[in-house]
C-alpha cells in the first residue's frame, strides 16, 4: 500500500490536473483517495488492480470537486504550466511557452472523452481500466483512443 | 479466408499494439502483418503517434505545477481509519439508536435534512471570499509573469474631476493638483496608488480588512458571448475605504474597471484606457476618451501599414494559411504583435508542412514564422504487441442493438458508423476555425476594418460556413432516416435571434458540440445521461439546431 501509495500518487496528482482541478484539491483528492482504497481494504473489498481502481475513484471524485469550481475557477494545465515555466532563460522560455500553446491547441481539438482516454492511457492504464474509470466499453476505449491518435497524427503528417 | 486476413486490420492497429486484442485476433493480426507491407507501414506510424503522445505528456508533466504541499504520511491516518473501523463513529453511535428504536423514520430525515443545510449554508457562506482569493491570486500571479509596460489609466472622482496618469512598470510621477488630492486619499486608504488599477493593489488592501465581505459575480455581453467580465467587491466595516469593486477581464484576468467608495461618500473611479486608443503622449490632464468596461480592449488597428503589420496582413496570413488548410487543425497560431504577424507553429509540424507554411505567407511584409524546435526523441511507450490481451467484449447499449438490426448487420452499422463520424469529424475542423475567426474579430472590430479587410474576412468565413453547411447536410442524410426509423421525432426549434456572425458562429459552436456528444452517445462510444429512447429526437433537435445556427451565420455573412 506504502509502495503504491509513493508509485501513483504524482500520476493521479497530474491526471486530475488535467481534468480541471486546482493543485491543492487535487493533492487532497489523492490522499483521500488513498485512505478510501486502504478503508476499501480494511473493510475486505476485493480489488483486481489497485492502480485501476485508484484513477476510477480518483476520476469521480475529481469531477465532483471540479463541479464545486466554478466556471472561472476551472483549473487550465496549459496556463498554469507557462506560470511555472522556470524564468531563467527568457528566450527558450518564451518558446516553450509557445510550444506547449501549440501542443494544447492541438489536444484542444478532441473531444473531452478522447482526451481522457489519450491520458489515462499515458498513464499505463490499460483498455478494461480506462473504460471502468470511464464508464465505456473497452472497444470504445480504443475507438475513442484511435481517433484522438488520428486526429493528433494529421497534425503531425500534414 | 478468414476476414480478418482477408481485409487490412488498419482499425485494429492501436489496440494491437496496445496489446488489448484478445490472443487469437492478435495472432491473426500478426500473421497479416507478416505479409503485408502497407499495415507494417501503418503500425509504425501508430507506433510514432503513439511516441509523440508520450513526448507531449512528459512535457506537460515537467511543467504543471509541483504539489503545494509535501505529501502527507499517511500512516497515521490508516490508524485512525483502522481505530474507527474498530469503533463505529459517534454518528453511527447517534443513529443507530434512532434506526432501530422505532424512532419514526421522518425525524431521522428531518435531522439529516437539517444537518445539511447548515452544512450548505457555512459552504455558500464562504463561497464568495474563497472564490474571489482565488481568482485575485491567480491574477497577481499572471501580472507578474507578464509585466505590463507602462499604461493609461483614468481617473474619475465623485469631484467630477478626471484625469489621465501612467500607471505599470514606468509609472510617472503626477505633480497635478487633482492628482495630488486623489493620492492623499489612496494614502490614507492604504491603497497603492503606484499601480492602482491592478490585482495586487486590490490583494494588498483586502487581505488588511479583517472583516470583509466579499461578492463574485460574472458579467456577461449578450451580444458578445465570447466576451464575460469577473466582478469583486469586497465590502469592509473598517478603514477609509467601504467598498472596492475590481472588474477583471475573464479571458486574461487583465484589470478593466475599479471603482472605489470612500467612507464619505467620496469615490474614485479607475478605468484601463486601450493603447489602440491613444496616439502616444505622455500624461494628459483630460483624455476625453469613452471606456466601456463592457466592450473588449481593442488591437493596434491603427497602426501604419508602411512601418509594421496591421490587420490587413493579418488576413492576409489567414487567408494564406487557409488556402493551404493549415487552420483546419494545424497547430499554428496568427497573432498581431510588436509590429508583426506571428506565425507560430506548435510541435509536430513536419518540416514538408512547415515549408509550405513559410512559402504560403513569404509574400506577405511584416511576417515572422517560427516553429517550435522538434522533441527529442522519446522510447515509445512499452506497448509490448506480444503481450496476450484480456480485453473485455464490449457491451452493447439497446440503441446500438437496435441500430445494428435497423442497418442490417454489424458490417453495415461499421461502415454507417465510419461515415457519420468522418462527417461529424470534418464539420468540428470547420466549426473551430470559423469559432477562431469569431473570436478574433468582434462585431466591433469588424466594423472599424476597411472594405478590402472585411471582403478578406468575409471570404474566409464564408468558405467556412460553406464547407460546413456541406457537411451538416450529409450528416443529416445519413442520420435523419435512421434516426426517424428509431423513433426520432422533429421538434421545433426556436429561432436564436442573432445580431451577427460571430454569436451565431459560437453558437454553432456549442450545438456542433452536442451533436458530437450524442452522435458518440449513439454509436455507444460513451455513456451519456439521456435515455436509449430519447436519444433519436435529441440528436434530430441538435442538428436541427445546429442548421439553424448556421442559417443565421450564413444568412448575415451572405447579406453583405
Amino acid at each position: 500500500m506504502a509502495q503504491l501509495y509513493i508509485e501513483t500518487r504524482e500520476d493521479v496528482y497530474r491526471y486530475l490536473l488535467t481534468l480541471g482541478v486546482h493543485p491543492p484539491k487535487a493533492q487532497e483528492a489523492v490522499q483521500e483517495v488513498f485512505l478510501r482504497l486502504y478503508t476499501s481494504l480494511k473493510k475486505g473489498e476485493k480489488i483486481e488492480s489497485l492502480r485501476g481502481w485508484v484513477f476510477r475513484v480518483a476520476h469521480n471524485y475529481g469531477l465532483k470537486v471540479r463541479a464545486r469550481q466554478s466556471a472561472e475557477q476551472k483549473f487550465d494545465p496549459a496556463f498554469e504550466a507557462r506560470l511555472a515555466s522556470p524564468a531563467a532563460d527568457a528566450e527558450r522560455n518564451l518558446l516553450d511557452r509557445e510550444k506547449m500553446t501549440r501542443l494544447n491547441h492541438a489536444v484542444e481539438g478532441l473531444s473531452d472523452q478522447q482526451k481522457r482516454v489519450l491520458f489515462l492511457r499515458m498513464e499505463g492504464l490499460r483498455y478494461p481500466q480506462i473504460g471502468a474509470t470511464l464508464g465505456i466499453s473497452a472497444s470504445a476505449v480504443g475507438e475513442f483512443l484511435r481517433r484522438a491518435l488520428l486526429r493528433l497524427r494529421k497534425v503531425r503528417d500534414e | 479466408m478468414n476476414s480478418l486476413l482477408a481485409r487490412h486490420p488498419e482499425r485494429d492497429l492501436v489496440r494491437y499494439l496496445d496489446g488489448e486484442m484478445p490472443a487469437r485476433k492478435s495472432a491473426k493480426v500478426a500473421r497479416h502483418l507478416e505479409s503485408c507491407g502497407r499495415c507494417r507501414a501503418e503500425l509504425e506510424t501508430w507506433k510514432e503517434s503513439l511516441a509523440e503522445c508520450a513526448r507531449y505528456q512528459h512535457e506537460l508533466a515537467a511543467r504543471m505545477p509541483e504539489t503545494p504541499q509535501p505529501w502527507r504520511d499517511l500512516y497515521r491516518d490508516f490508524s485512525r481509519i483502522d481505530e474507527s473501523l474498530a469503533n463505529p463513529s459517534l454518528l453511527v453511535r447517534l443513529t443507530r439508536p434512532l434506526v432501530h428504536s422505532g424512532a419514526p423514520r421522518w425525524a431521522f430525515a428531518t435531522g439529516l435534512a437539517a444537518l445539511i443545510v447548515l452544512l450548505s449554508l457555512n459552504q455558500l457562506r464562504q463561497a464568495p471570499s474563497v472564490q474571489a482569493a482565488s481568482i485575485l491570486r491567480k491574477a497577481v500571479a499572471i501580472s507578474e509573469s507578464h509585466p505590463r509596460a507602462a499604461h493609461r489609466i483614468r481617473v474619475r472622482t465623485s469631484h467630477q474631476q478626471e484625469f489621465t496618469r501612467m500607471a505599470g512598470a514606468q509609472a510617472a510621477v503626477l505633480a497635478v493638483a487633482e492628482a495630488q488630492a486623489v493620492s492623499a486619499l489612496f494614502q490614507a486608504a492604504h491603497y497603492d496608488w503606484d499601480d492602482p488599477l491592478s490585482a495586487r493593489a486590490f490583494q494588498q488592501w483586502r487581505d488588511q480588512q479583517v472583516h470583509k465581505t466579499d461578492e463574485v459575480t460574472t458579467v456577461s455581453n449578450p451580444q458578445l458571448p465570447s466576451w464575460a467580465y469577473t466582478q469583486i467587491k469586497t465590502t469592509s466595516p473598517e478603514g477609509e475605504i467601504e467598498s472596492a469593486t475590481l472588474t477583471l477581464n475573464q479571458g486574461d484576468y487583465q484589470p478593466l474597471e475599479e471603482v472605489l467608495e470612500f467612507r464619505d461618500h467620496e469615490w474614485v473611479e479607475l478605468s484601463e484606457i486601450s493603447e489602440g486608443d491613444i496616439a502616444g503622449g505622455t500624461l494628459g490632464r483630460h483624455v476625453d476618451i469613452p471606456v466601456r468596461a463592457a466592450e473588449p480592449p481593442s488591437r493596434p488597428a491603427a497602426l501604419s501599414p508602411e512601418s509594421s503589420a496591421s490587420i490587413s496582413d493579418e488576413l492576409q496570413v489567414l487567408s494564406a494559411l487557409s488556402a493551404i488548410e493549415a487552420d483546419l487543425g494545424d497547430p499554428v497560431e496568427v497573432s498581431l504583435a510588436g509590429g508583426k504577424v506571428k506565425v507560430i507553429g506548435g510541435d509536430g509540424i513536419s518540416p514538408r508542412r512547415q515549408d509550405q507554411i513559410r512559402a504560403s505567407v513569404a509574400e506577405i511584409p511584416h511576417v515572422e514564422v517560427e516553429f517550435a524546435p522538434p522533441s527529442p526523441a522519446a522510447a515509445p511507450p512499452e506497448t509490448g504487441a506480444t503481450i496476450a490481451g484480456t480485453a473485455s467484449a464490449a457491451p452493447v447499449s439497446p440503441l446500438e442493438t437496435r441500430l445494428e438490426k435497423q442497418l442490417g448487420g454489424h458490417a453495415e452499422l461499421d461502415r454507417f458508423s465510419t461515415q457519420v463520424l468522418d462527417l461529424d469529424e470534418a464539420a468540428m475542423q470547420r466549426v473551430y476555425a470559423l469559432r477562431r475567426l469569431a473570436e478574433k474579430f468582434s462585431p466591433q472590430e469588424e466594423a472599424q476594418l476597411r472594405a478590402q479587410d472585411r471582403n478578406a474576412l468575409d471570404e474566409l468565413s464564408r468558405k467556412h460556413a460553406a464547407v460546413l453547411a456541406e457537411k451538416v447536410s450529409g450528416m443529416e442524410r445519413i442520420l435523419l432516416p435512421t434516426l426517424t426509423s428509431l423513433g426520432g421525432t422533429v421538434a421545433s426549434v426556436h429561432p436564436a435571434g442573432h445580431t451577427a456572425w460571430q454569436p451565431a458562429a459560437q453558437d454553432i459552436y456549442r450545438s456542433a458540440r452536442r451533436v458530437e456528444v450524442l452522435v458518440s452517445q449513439m454509436l455507444g462510444m460513451t455513456q451519456g445521461n439521456a435515455s436509449s429512447n430519447a436519444l433519436p429526437s435529441d440528436l434530430m433537435a441538435a442538428l436541427q439546431e445546429l442548421q439553424g445556427n448556421l442559417d443565421d451565420c450564413q444568412k448575415f455573412l451572405q447579406a453583405r
